[in-house]
């Protein structure tokens, strides 16, 4: 991984940077939990056939996210994901606990909740296969309540902003699955809603594609207006870590973690292996010029570039007092990497570890 | 009032993308016209082994081939109005399209009435196919009052729409199996009197099997519109099957839309609701 050389006088890293201010809750869930019921137990008890236990795929959740905030939700398949947007999409009741969208409570007040939302999934069978995808906006823009301008308006926008203008009037079945997944992101921003559902919303996208939506994502999050609230669901654990500001790790039902992405790396592995590449120092120069604070390093040239690794907690002034040092001897810095827990490292420890304390 | 609005433009939306959809099968309408004009044919035919020989005291079976053309037109419409909201739920989850729909602010009861407005309203054309047909090839004459008629048509409509909603409450829930489809689509032609008139179940099979047309509400709307087409009576002489059909009305209604709602709050605590 290779991160940006802080300049001598910047003390804060990128994390800040990237947080949102305090908001307003756009989403709010507590202790929210979901056991699925057996479907007709009674009946099987009755006729004395084994049922099989009930599934638990929520345990007692609760979080916030604010307004204007991407939030990133990962997990392993069947970790409990998919139910935790449903419940808050309203397609599925939780069994305790309460989702609150924009004030709106998710049962009590479902279409309210919906008004609000967009939901997009990798699921391609959502769409009618035989209509055009301005057939599809179009009768997904109406159940939305846009008028006749205002949908064509809007479809227009969107067919342009997600690059899909030349396949207007091609049939849904007809498109590849990247281009099925980019339909999908546009019917979810139809309504221009305030928080978006995004599940896996760059899976099936070629690289450029990907990059695109994430910077869609991430411009809508940003949007001066009326940022949109995105809860983003994906194994893609970098396209988290480039565009959450918070992550919530969640296993077997429970949220394990929640922070932001580079302190919940910090947390599972607080040292890191930094290498710095300079030129116009010779290892002897370098050796000499490096503090006595950088304890244990490696040295190593070739003639024309010199390489100098050594570890260090993830927060403390070593990198900066190396760059400082070969930089004040003469040295000009070409690169500087660092090997660092990535969220896959987090995501590794939660699995492995047993479902006790719950970190938040 | 913008309720109503509301309502009305999803209703739009629905009929829009349905009619869409047909034109993408548009072999299908051609079909159906040519089997209903061959089926009117073949009826032609088979009432004329009756002309002159057609027993009176069935007075609205005269004219044999108008009594069958009016009982399909109007079974047609009866099926569609019983048929068409679990149908809309099940192809609508069997696509695995209800997701997307559930995501709009759509109730599932403006989804579902929504989603069979199409149904009927090609149930429209389809029944009035069958009577146009008898009227412009074979010289079937219709008399009467036709907003009588009509009323009679609605009304059953809605009572057999309620046995429609019982049947898609078993659709959300179990989603195949339905127990209600298969009891009113096989007895109402045999019970209804589509084909012959309901007294003759009495005559040969007996007081118990001629009863079970009268738990029908097929059978009074049958009886309705033909006795106010056929034979030409009015309010007055109609009344018995129309109160009749109220009744039914009365107690389905409000029975459907209790268990339409439980149905629908057991599927999504189920997590099922979308579910095929």
């Amino acid at each position: 991984m290779t991160v940006p050389i802080p300049p001598p006088d910047h003390d804060h890293g990128d994390d800040e940077a990237r947080e949102t201010p305090a908001q307003r809750v756009a989403i709010s869930i507590r202790q929210l939990s979901k056991t699925y019921p057996v479907a007709l137990a009674r009946l099987k008890k009755f006729f004395r056939r084994k049922a099989t236990n009930p599934v638990e795929a929520l345990r007692d959740v609760s979080f916030d996210v604010r307004e204007g905030e991407i939030f990133g939700l990962i997990g392993r398949n069947g970790a409990g994901k998919t139910t935790l947007t449903k419940i808050i999409a309203t397609l599925v009741q939780p069994t305790s606990g309460a989702v609150v969208v924009g004030g709106f409570d998710s049962v009590r007040e479902e279409m309210a909740v919906r008004a609000q939302l967009g939901l997009a999934t990798a699921e391609e069978r959502s769409f009618y296969w035989r209509l055009t995808i301005e057939q599809n906006l179009t009768f997904f823009a109406r159940l939305y309540g846009l008028a006749d301008a205002r949908a064509r308006t809007r479809i227009a926008e969107l067919l342009a902003r997600l690059e899909l203008e030349p396949l207007a009037h091609r049939r849904f079945g007809e498109l590849s699955t990247g281009n099925k997944q980019r339909v999908a992101v546009a019917r979810a921003m139809l309504s221009s809603p305030r928080i978006l559902l995004l599940d896996e919303p760059t899976r099936s996208l070629d690289p450029l594609a990907a990059a695109a939506t994430r910077a869609l994502i991430n411009s809508l999050a940003r949007d001066a207006d009326m940022p949109v609230t995105v809860l983003l669901t994906s194994h893609n654990l970098a396209e988290i870590e480039e565009l959450c500001a918070r992550v919530a790790v969640i296993s077997r039902g429970q949220i394990r973690a929640l922070d932001t992405p580079e302190r919940l790396r910090a947390v599972h592995k607080n040292a890191e292996r930094v290498r710095i590449t300079a030129r116009g120092l010779s290892t002897e120069q370098a050796r000499d010029a490096l503090p006595q604070a950088l304890g244990e390093f490696e040295l190593s040239g070739d003639g024309r570039a010199l390489v100098v690794q050594f570890t260090r907690a993830v927060d403390d002034d070593k990198l900066d007092s190396a760059v400082r040092a070969l930089h004040d001897a003469g040295g000009r810095i070409l690169a500087c990497d660092s090997e660092r827990a990535t969220l896959l490292d987090v995501l590794e420890t939660y699995e492995r570890e047993p479902q006790e304390g719950v970190e938040t | 009032m913008k309720r109503v609005g509301r309502f009305l433009g999803r209703l739009r939306a629905f009929i829009v993308r349905d009619f869409q959809l047909a034109l993408s099968y548009r072999i299908q309408f051609l079909f159906r016209t040519l089997e209903i004009l061959f089926f009117v044919t073949t009826l032609f035919f088979i009432s004329k082994i009756f002309t002159g020989g057609a027993v009176t005291s069935y007075t609205q079976w005269t004219n044999p081939l108008a009594a069958w053309i009016t009982g399909l037109a109007v079974l047609n419409y009866f099926m569609t109005g019983f048929s068409s909201f679990a149908n809309a739920i099940r192809q609508e989850q069997a696509q695995g399209t209800l997701e997307g729909v559930l995501m709009t602010p759509v109730s599932i009861p403006t989804f579902i009435v929504s989603s069979s407005a199409y149904d009927f309203a090609q149930a429209t054309v389809y029944s009035s196919l069958y009577l146009l047909f008898g009227w412009l090839f074979f010289d079937v004459r219709f008399q009467g009052n036709f907003l009588l008629a009509f009323l009679f048509l609605i009304i059953t409509t809605l009572v057999l729409a309620s046995v429609g909603i019982l049947s898609a409450s078993f659709a959300v829930v179990f989603k195949r199996g339905d127990p209600f489809g298969i009891l009113l689509a096989t007895t109402s032609t045999l019970f209804s009197g589509v084909f012959f008139p309901t007294q003759l179940l009495n005559e040969y099979g007996g007081r118990i099997l001629g009863g079970i047309s009268r738990f029908l509400p097929p059978t009074y709307g049958l009886d309705g519109i033909r006795r106010v087409l056929i034979q030409g009576q009015g309010f007055n002489e109609v009344r018995e099957p129309l109160f009749t059909l109220l009744m039914f009305l009365a107690v389905l209604m409000p029975f459907s839309f209790w268990v339409f709602s439980r149905a629908v709050r057991r599927a999504q605590r189920e997590g099922s609701l979308i579910q095929y």
